[in-house]
């Protein structure tokens, strides 16, 4: 299954979770941020949102910032 | 003596809010929070480089100081609500520093874009503390629409120019509901003791600590400044003449 993240494709298994996403980008910490098909998705539902073959995802976390 | 200061009804000890941008390090910046004794901290919300991930700032934050999201790079109001809603959605704090800035020269805000991202958070139950520029009749404005504070800039972000707008600045802090907190432009701890002294609820600095020499120094210096206006400010400040008063008497001279 393919899905575009930050603007990259990225091959995962079907119905990968965003945990399993976050996982395989080395982001499991407490912060990752995520937005599916422009829509933010709750941190308590990580692990039960199923992906699907063309998502649009942003994945992103707290930077250095004033 | 117990000042504390109080947002959306928390109680900071400092009055010094510091920004995370801008250090050498991630060791530098923990260093100087450290040292700030600061108690809430800004970070900006950013998209990973799927190619290089790298460290988390979150990794190296001392415990229990509050994060304080922004919508820095944010140029219109729905794009910062996109940013504080995918922040909160991931877990970070329902508080955000709400920047709308459309100019990348003087990086000023944009106030009506600010106030109708303000009214949408603060609806949706966020606690917005919006960057302004020093507007008096936007801050009545955003404290109607519910904000926690409103957040005049002193002088454009990393100028290091100080109080350039002080008196628009001090009706914002004569007629404030909700705390006034300086952000922006300040670059010396003595232009931080000024607008304590001036009254303002407390600093939000960021630059000036983190490109400075030795930014655990500077922080503990804004710290310090901080306090001191604070102080001073609680102490009652003269009023200014513009002829001299004499500080010793004038009657019982010897060579009279």
């Amino acid at each position: 299954m393919k899905v575009l993240c930050n603007g990259k494709e990225l091959e995962l298994e079907p119905s990968a979770t965003v945990t399993r996403l976050l996982d395989a980008l080395g982001l499991e910490g407490p912060y990752a941020l995520v937005e599916r098909n422009g829509e933010p998705v709750e941190r308590e539902r990580y692990p039960d949102t199923a992906l699907a073959e063309g998502d649009s995802l942003v994945v992103a976390r707290p930077v250095a910032g004033g | 003596m117990k000042d504390p200061l109080t947002i959306a009804g928390r109680e900071f000890a400092s009055r010094l809010i510091t920004g995370t941008g801008k250090y050498p390090s991630f060791e530098n910046m923990r260093d100087a929070v450290v040292a700030s004794r600061c108690e809430l901290v800004t970070v900006a919300v950013r998209r990973v480089d799927l190619d290089e991930v790298g460290e988390a700032i979150t990794d190296w934050l001392p415990e229990g100081v509050q994060l304080l999201p922004n919508t820095a790079g944010c140029r219109t109001a729905e794009e910062a609500v996109r940013v504080a809603r995918l922040a909160r959605a991931g877990g970070l704090p329902d508080w955000i520093k709400l920047e709308v800035i459309p100019d990348a020269r003087y990086l000023l805000p944009d106030g009506e874009e600010t106030l109708r991202a303000a009214v949408d958070l603060v609806d949706e139950g966020f606690t917005v503390l919006p960057y302004v520029q020093p507007d008096p009749v936007l801050q009545k404005k955003l404290e109607a629409a519910g904000c926690a504070t409103v957040m005049p800039l002193a002088a454009p972000i990393g100028s290091g120019r100080g109080l350039k707008l002080r008196n628009a600045i001090e009706i914002m802090i004569e007629q404030a509901e909700v705390p006034v907190i300086v952000d922006a432009g300040l670059g010396a701890p003595s232009q931080a003791a000024e607008c304590m002294e001036l009254g303002a609820d407390g600093v939000l600095v960021n630059t000036a600590i983190g490109m400075a020499g030795d930014p655990a120094a500077m922080a503990a210096a804004f710290a310090q400044a901080v306090d001191a206006g604070r102080a001073a400010y609680h102490a009652g400040l003269i009023d200014e003449s513009q002829e001299a008063r004499p500080s010793s008497p004038i009657t019982g001279l010897v060579t009279s």
